[in-house]
């Protein structure tokens, strides 16, 4: 019901609806990390899916680069645990 | 269905002899103010539609240029029959598609009328496959029903009812996903996920403290002076609390267990707490007794006050 065990690259693709390359490029970019603990054979948080899918409409909605999407993305975070901190 | 004409270069806030780049500009200055995920909005979505409908005719000058032709040709038509036609009739009559045209948008994406407009195809720009918007939906709970768990119909963005399970003992701010129920995804993309974020009612009864629970346990001062065992209600039923001797209001007598659910399990308490309540009228037997109570009793409530 909650956060559920990690799963492989090819999950967060598959729930994303991208491929797996590009899952990779986004890793790269520092979007979102494995798991602790499994270096070895990195496996995700199924959470990723949907911060993966909201970086690629960003992306591709609003023409930005990978760096850029991944900085939307932490600035809304940011914002919202702002807006939540001041509820 | 009625197919209501658009105003494109309104919805973008341009004026009609705009320059390409005057569009494009409007076009990424708004797409960022109104694009879904960066505006919580709940018409933050349907605007960022409409402007990339815009965007997708104005940008493109033939498009444009059909788009301007047709609009004006409407507009004419409208002053002579009084408006009392739709945009749809005027299609039928100028003899652009109608009947049985098929179009193919993704996830309807784009109105009726661009579809009216540009039937032929040369619709959208194809991206590939994207997962939709995650949803959030308030799901209200009195403590009853989060302490026993239950189904529970929801409305959510569209009007559509669907139906959710939830477990025994949520909390209050948990959120419960459900993976699937969120907005359609584009271009044959997964939909997203629903989350239900649950708040707890507020209860006639019983006073939540986080994890514990507060109630009231009125008892008569004979009661409260020389003990007994009452009554107190619980989420799922009634209890039986020895209230000690000599208990005075305020006092807590606690129900281990019997609060809601704990983060990572257990349950919290149930606190009642005795409340000295007095008759309102006294028969003359009872006067008597408690005059008799105030001559003999040395007692002095206000003893260790300042």
């Amino acid at each position: 019901m909650n956060e559920q065990e990690p799963v492989e690259l090819a999950v967060i693709a598959r729930q994303a609806g991208v491929r797996v390359t590009l899952v990779r490029r986004y890793v790269e970019f520092g979007l979102f990390e494995p798991a602790p603990g499994t270096s070895q054979a990195p496996l995700f948080a199924p959470s990723n899916a949907s911060r993966l899918a909201k970086a690629e409409r960003l992306r591709r909605d609003l023409g930005l680069n990978y760096a850029g999407a991944v900085l939307a993305c932490e600035l809304l975070d940011r914002i919202r645990e702002l807006e939540n901190r001041t509820d | 269905m009625a197919v209501e004409f658009k105003d494109y270069y309104e919805v973008l806030g341009v004026p009609r002899d705009a320059s390409q780049e005057d569009i494009r500009r409007a076009y990424r200055k708004l797409a960022r103010t109104y694009h879904p995920d960066v505006n919580q909005d709940s018409d933050a979505e349907e605007r960022f539609k409409e402007l990339g409908e815009a965007n997708e005719v104005l940008s493109d000058p033939e498009k444009r240029e059909r788009y301007d032709r047709l609009g004006s040709q409407w507009r004419a038509q409208e002053r002579t029959t009084g408006s009392g036609e739709n945009f749809e009739d005027f299609f039928d009559q100028q003899g652009f598609g109608g009947g049985d045209v098929r179009f193919e948008f993704g996830d309807g994406d784009f109105s009726d009328f661009f579809g009216r407009l540009f039937g032929d195809g040369a619709g959208m720009r194809t991206s590939g496959p994207l997962r939709g918007l995650d949803r959030e939906a308030l799901l209200e709970l009195s403590l009853e029903d989060a302490v026993a768990g239950g189904r529970r119909r929801l409305t959510v963005e569209g009007g559509r009812g669907i139906d959710v399970n939830f477990p025994a003992g949520v909390r209050d701010g948990q959120l419960i996903r459900l993976a699937g129920k969120g907005a359609p995804g584009r271009d044959g993309g997964p939909a997203g996920d629903l989350y239900l974020r649950v708040r707890l009612k507020p209860h006639p009864t019983f006073r939540r403290q986080g994890d514990d629970l507060d109630v009231d346990v009125p008892v008569a001062p004979w009661e409260a002076a020389l003990g007994a065992t009452v009554p107190v209600p619980t989420l799922t039923g009634t209890a039986r609390v020895k209230v000690p001797a000599g208990s005075s209001s305020g006092r807590r007598l606690r129900l281990r267990g019997r609060g809601l659910a704990k983060q990572g399990g257990g349950h919290g308490d149930l606190h009642g707490i005795v409340k000295i309540t007095v008759p309102r009228h006294l028969s003359d037997e009872e006067r008597e007794l408690f005059e008799k109570l105030a001559e003999v009793s040395d007692f002095d409530p206000r003893k260790n006050r300042a």
